[in-house]
């Protein structure tokens, strides 16, 4: 069976991804698939590469980043939502003109269609909402 | 049948003359103070949530705790999966 | 052809995820079929006369009129929480369909996926 999961909460201002995290992980250690993991609202914080949290708490981030690279799992965050909130990749920053990038390493900014092509073709979608 | 997550004890209101009696309820984050109160529907609650709060003595008889693989598999018995906040 | 029920639950301006959620449901339109049920507070969204020229927000509410033009199904919402709003559908910018518990239920079973927001 195939999932495709979407992620709605920045880390630390809930739960969210860190549901979706747990979630994923034992999608995988079940024997199923994910089709894609899709950030939207504020879950595209969780691409946030500059985020650097007290050594004493999860590194939700950084454990996204490593589940995604580890299994091949195309981690997506929404360009508009993205846009928005300020995570942005070296093509948007040279675009907008802004003085950094920041997009986590692992994941990749793109638009709602992934969402929408995910939920089309996944076997169940899961939401992890704030 | 439907499996629906709730994270928060609000969101119940939004739900619960949607939730059908075969339908399945995934209680998770803050939606499990939901399990301590019986509830008119078959109801789970993620342990790891249950037990960052302290709740794993103050859960309703009929809440059932359970582990995010069988969150995955009560998603992969239901049709479709509804998930309120 | 596949079928997508969004479902939204947010009133509008309070944040942006009301804006976002139904930017997906446009997006969602020109890949496949698509529905629309709002509920709770999401009924709000339909209300006529929203001006946000001062508050200097989007006023989103203005493409619900396009919805039919972009192919979304069935515009949909939930007659009891609209009976606890207070709130009548000649309250709303469009056109909508108010359906009881037991036929959204029915609504919800009939579509393949779920989105919320």
């Amino acid at each position: 069976m195939n999932f495709a999961i979407v992620v709605h909460g920045a880390p630390y201002s809930s739960e969210a991804c860190l549901s979706a995290l747990k979630f994923a992980k034992a999608v995988l250690a079940s024997g199923h698939s994910i089709n894609r993991v899709f950030f939207y609202h504020d879950g595209v914080h969780t691409a946030n590469s500059l985020i650097a949290p007290p050594q004493d708490e999860a590194p939700v981030s950084e454990q996204w980043q490593e589940f995604g690279t580890g299994n091949n799992i195309e981690l997506i965050a929404c360009i508009a939502s993205c846009l928005r909130r300020g995570i942005l990749d070296e093509t948007e920053a040279d675009r907008y003109e802004k003085s950094a990038s920041n997009l986590a390493p692992g994941f990749t900014i793109s638009g709602l269609g992934q969402l929408i092509d995910a939920s089309i073709n996944a076997d169940r979608v899961v939401t992890f909402g704030v | 049948m439907i499996v629906h997550t709730i994270n928060k004890v609000s969101a119940l209101g939004l739900c619960n003359n949607l939730i059908a009696e075969d339908d399945k309820v995934v209680l998770l984050e803050d939606g499990v103070y939901l399990g301590l109160q019986p509830l008119p529907f078959l109801v789970f609650a993620i342990r790891f949530d249950v037990d960052a709060r302290g709740l794993g003595g103050l859960l309703a008889a009929q809440t059932e705790s359970i582990d995010y693989s069988d969150f995955v598999r009560l998603c992969a018995e239901a049709d479709k999966v509804c998930s309120w906040f | 052809m596949r079928s997508i029920l969004f479902v939204f639950s947010r009133p509008p301006h309070g944040s942006i995820n009301a804006q976002e959620g139904l930017d997906a449901l446009l997006m969602g339109s020109a890949f496949t079929t698509c529905s629309v049920l709002f509920v709770g507070d999401g009924l709000m969204q339909l209300v006529a006369g929203q001006s946000t020229d001062d508050l200097g927000t989007k006023n989103f509410s203005l493409s619900f009129g396009a919805l039919k033009d972009y192919g979304v199904t069935r515009i949909v919402c939930s007659k009891p929480d609209l009976l606890a709003r207070g709130l009548n559908k000649d309250d709303f910018l469009i056109e909508v369909e108010s359906l009881n518990a037991a036929a959204m239920q029915a609504f919800i079973r009939n579509h393949d996926k779920v989105l919320n927001f």
